[in-house]
């Protein structure tokens, strides 16, 4: 979550922007450049043999700009923030504060494509997203604007959501009940534990873990927690030792 | 209460507020229903709640990212500003009245921008006439395939070049995109590096004075005046447009001053989007000029009446931008 991007919306949660990396968004801006392309050509050409060969020149260079140009200040700023390459990778342009952004930042971001695709099919664009923490190319950096991911919908929100494989103890909750009830002696106790438990027999281990963790989920109030004994000794250990360690990196406020 | 338990309880409303803001980003609000915003309101507020208390029970990123995504979206909706106004009342505000105010409100870059260009045309200039060798330095040889004096002779002793609307359509319009992504190059080079946007300037400025000198040493610049002048008119100061939209964005990047960079290039961004819309409007009016009435020779058109009509243009653009009501005809 390094490169992420935190949000504090008005009812005081954080939300996490995920910017996307420039894989998802070449492909995006191919299939956008592609559409573009194919509209001014299926809004001109069908005139074509009814009109003076040079005005049906300049009519379909004039489509082919204004779509080249327009497509994505279009949909960046009427159809929140998603060109429709965009909405198939599962890419969103937001403003730099989460919001949706402005017809004035599409217009800029779009405008400095010019300097992006320099020298060659976005050169300079690249190697700023790829120099950027927020993988901003440089029309993201002059408009204040963030290309996120955001494909993920709701839809396979079931066995992953709630499988305990992944209910880890690192919560806020089982913290502050590890900060005021493992003792020192404990936490040394778990670590080493830990740390020897590859040596022991299969059975002696599991029986040992076990033993230990009945001991914490009575301690720590962890009932309700479908881990198993091994999983559970292990975690807490681990935790501890992360504990640890961001304390000692910044020291907690006493409280 | 068990993870397992809390997805189960609240996921029929995560998967509703879904549901509601699928529906809410393709259609207009008015089709929405007050029922359904006030719905998507409430159904944002608890999944906002629900993030905070998923946060506290696990680290599961299947889930929290989701949510987080969800939530996300939500608050992109629930906070964005409206566009409300009609599309036709906001381009006729913009060119009567929100354009001009801008040109006057941002003297200070369009006159650093104009200064760069137009000390490169001095410089130019004064480079070729102290000594004509600098030409050939200057100017890029495929422009020297033969003298000024011998160009104006073929050219208006031959054929008009344009001898049909179509013609000065299809040259209109390969001269308006190219130019006009020529002042989008120099107004992003502005906006990220600001030297950068001021030595396009400059070294146009100094191609331009350049060629003009050696019209000038060859006794044909009646000739120069006419050719480039009714576009030029339009053309050179648009660039400069651009470019100078590019130095207050430039600005606000690198020099906010006591602002935040971020407040900095917000206050900005107006003012640069009504200069580029300027920009590309005016660029779109020269190639169409310089498509057609610039090239005919004066066999069709006197020099005089060609000057005359450069001479015209540049003050109608200059009353547009910076006359004193703001509200001269557009273009």
């Amino acid at each position: 979550m390094s490169d992420a991007r935190t949000i504090l919306t008005p009812e005081h949660v954080e939300v996490r922007l995920t910017p996307a990396g420039l894989g998802r968004r070449f492909v995006a801006m191919l299939v956008d450049s592609t559409s573009a392309l194919a509209l001014a050509a299926a809004a001109t050409l069908p005139f074509g043999p009814f009109l003076p060969p040079g005005v049906a020149q300049a009519l379909f260079l004039t489509a082919s700009f204004v779509t080249g140009w327009g497509w994505h200040v279009f949909f960046e700023a009427y159809r929140q923030g998603r060109t429709p390459g965009k909405q198939l990778l599962g890419l969103r342009v937001v403003d730099g504060r989460g919001l949706p952004l402005s017809l004035e930042q599409a217009l800029v971001r779009n405008v400095v494509r010019a300097l992006d695709f320099a020298p060659l099919f976005y050169g300079l664009g690249a190697l700023a997203c790829q120099y950027d923490s927020r993988r901003r190319r440089l029309g993201d950096v002059v408009a204040d604007t963030l290309v996120i991911r955001e494909g993920r919908a709701l839809g396979g929100l079931g066995e992953g959501a709630r499988s305990p494989e992944w209910n880890s103890l690192r919560t806020p909750r089982v913290l502050r009940l590890v900060r005021r009830r493992v003792s020192v002696e404990e936490a040394e106790l778990l670590l080493a534990l830990s740390l020897r438990a590859p040596e022991l027999q299969d059975q002696a281990r599991y029986d040992l873990m076990e033993d230990v963790a009945r001991h914490y989920r009575q301690k720590l109030e962890l009932g309700d927690l479908p881990i198993a004994g091994p999983a559970l000794v292990r975690g807490l250990a681990a935790l501890v030792l992360w504990d640890r360690r961001a304390t000692a990196r910044a020291p907690r406020r006493a409280s | 209460m068990s993870v397992e338990g809390f997805v189960r309880e609240r996921q029929a409303r995560w998967r509703r507020l879904e549901e509601v803001l699928d529906l809410a980003e393709e259609a207009p609000l008015w089709e929405l229903g007050a029922e359904r915003l006030q719905e998507l309101v409430r159904l944002y507020r608890q999944a906002a709640a629900d993030l905070n208390e998923a946060r506290s029970y696990t680290a599961n990123p299947e889930l929290l990212g989701r949510l987080n995504d969800l939530v996300g979206r939500g608050y992109r909706f629930v906070y964005r500003r409206r566009h409300g106004e009609r599309w036709r009342a906001a381009a006729r505000r913009l060119f009567a009245e929100e354009i001009p105010r801008t040109f006057r409100a941002e003297r200070a870059s369009l006159l650093l921008a104009a200064s760069s260009l137009l000390l490169g045309t001095v410089l130019g200039l004064a480079a070729v006439v102290a000594s004509p060798a600098n030409a050939e330095r200057l100017i890029p040889s495929e422009f020297f395939t033969e003298s000024p004096r011998e160009r104006v002779e073929r050219i208006e002793a031959g054929e008009e070049r344009i001898a049909s609307v179509g013609d000065a359509a299809a040259f209109g319009a390969s001269l308006y995109t190219h130019n006009i992504q020529v002042a989008f190059f120099a107004f992003a080079l502005g906006a990220l590096t600001i030297v950068g946007g001021l030595t396009v300037l400059f070294y146009n400025g100094v191609m331009l004075g350049a060629v003009a000198g050696t019209y000038w040493l060859d006794g044909v610049q009646g000739f120069f005046f006419a050719w480039v002048g009714p576009h030029g008119a339009l053309e050179i100061p648009a660039i400069a447009f651009g470019a100078a939209a590019g130095l207050r964005l430039g600005q606000a990047l690198w020099l906010p001053g006591e602002k935040t960079e971020r407040a900095a290039l917000r206050e900005a961004l107006p003012s640069v989007a009504r200069m580029l819309a300027a920009t590309v409007s005016v660029l779109v009016l020269a190639g169409l000029v310089e498509g057609s009435f610039s090239q005919f020779t004066a066999r069709t058109f006197p020099f005089a009446l060609k000057t005359g009509v450069a001479l015209l243009l540049f003050a109608l653009l200059m009353a547009w931008l910076f006359g004193r009501r703001g509200r001269a005809e557009a273009p």
